[in-house]
């Protein structure tokens, strides 16, 4: 008789299970994604009880941030190139068929009017470090983001508007977004904010 | 690793085996994919949607503005959103009234809260109600230039919380606010 042999058993370990819950999980994430869209300003909005769930399409948003510049987009890509096509018929600018795909990338902008043929003709990796100033709305002179709200209203009649504004950006510049809003007998909109929980015993009524 | 094919190591008698393939798949490098993708999909991903409240304001452009009755001063409650996240409450007293510098109060937006519906406590159980079933408690919300966004949402916020129906947010500054308030409408971040 030979010594007995200890017989190496290795450890093992079945892996369907985990892998049936890897897949699971990851199909529940593909589902359910809806990716972060690259913003030409981090914005962090202030925080409400309020319930509302922005709407997911046809959306205007307007963003405020927190030195109080503007940044204007649109949702959809077709509709930002309707808006491009007849904002530059309105201003008198050419936009070049490659200006105008750079320009239906961007989920937002903050160039005035007279530069931005200047920012659309950057290589891509160059745009996102540009520093944008800003749509002008203050002065009543060249007020860009009253003629981008006209323009893309124009496009689509349905948008509806989302003011997005940064907890610390100074409420004149808000006063100033209102202004152009109201100029053009928009009244109503929504505020776009984080979920906060309402107070303990808290019910909403109606 | 977790490969199972451990070798007979021959056999006593010599003889061969034919040996048994085994239908087993080593899963973990799929299971491997799988969490690498799962990982990236939640970093990619928004799970929580921002949330929206809405904002109406009046119509600016028409021009035949229905009359109403103005409000008696003591059923209003003013609230100033001034610098640093301060709030000047002015409850039921006009701004012009000499007794208003004196009675107004300074507080935070953590304290607004109890301010308001102390107040709204206070003048609807002195007031009746109006014909029309409304509360008599009105809330004036004035921001003023060294206010943030924030504070005004979270006064907005308030309204909904405390169940004030009738709030109006006023920017225009009258005389009189500009005299109770001095100093304190100049925004601290703009010297």
């Amino acid at each position: 008789m030979a010594a007995v042999k200890p017989k190496r058993n290795y450890p093992m370990m079945d892996m369907t299970a985990m892998c049936d819950v890897a897949f699971l999980l990851l199909t529940f994430f593909i589902l359910t994604a809806q990716f972060k869209s690259q913003d030409a300003a981090t914005i962090e909005t202030p925080s409400s009880i309020s319930g509302l769930v922005v709407p997911d399409k046809d959306v205007m948003t307007i963003s405020l941030d927190k030195e109080g510049k503007v940044y204007f987009g649109v949702d959809n890509q077709v509709t930002r190139q309707g808006m491009l096509e007849s904002m530059a018929s309105a201003e008198g600018m050419q936009f070049s068929p490659a200006e105008t795909k750079a320009f239906m990338l961007q989920s937002n902008f903050g160039v005035p009017m007279n530069q931005l043929k200047g920012f659309l003709s950057l290589p891509k990796d160059q745009m996102a470090a540009v520093k944008q100033p800003g749509i002008p709305v203050d002065s009543t002179a060249q007020n860009d983001l009253a003629k981008w709200i006209y323009q893309a209203r124009k496009t689509n009649n349905d948008l509806r508007i989302c003011i997005k504004g940064d907890n610390l950006s100074k409420f004149p510049k808000f006063k100033d977004v209102l202004n152009a809003l109201q100029a053009q007998n928009i009244n109503k909109f929504y505020l776009v904010t984080g979920s906060e929980q309402p107070p303990a015993g808290w019910k909403e009524d109606e | 690793m977790a490969d199972i094919q451990q070798g007979g190591g021959g056999g006593k008698d010599g003889k061969v085996r034919s040996k048994k393939a085994s239908t087993r798949v080593d899963m973990t490098p799929m299971v491997d994919l799988g969490f690498l993708l799962i990982t990236f999909f939640i970093l990619a991903t928004t799970l929580s949607k921002p949330k929206a409240m809405t904002l109406n304001v009046p119509d600016k452009q028409n021009k035949e503005e229905q009359k109403t009755d103005p409000i008696k001063a003591s059923k209003v409650l003013t609230l100033y959103l001034g610098n640093d996240n301060i709030v000047h409450v002015l409850d039921g007293i006009a701004p012009d009234d000499e007794k208003a510098k004196t009675e107004m109060k300074d507080v935070s937006f953590q304290e607004v809260r109890t301010a308001i519906l102390k107040s709204k406590q206070r003048i609807n159980s002195q007031n009746p109600k109006d014909d029309k079933g409304n509360e008599p408690f009105v809330c004036v919300i004035k921001p003023l230039p060294g206010s943030t966004y924030k504070n005004m949402v979270d006064a907005l916020d308030e309204m909904k919380i405390t169940k004030t129906s009738r709030y109006a947010m006023v920017d225009l500054l009258l005389q009189a606010d500009k005299d109770l308030l001095g100093d304190k409408i100049k925004d601290n971040d703009q010297k």
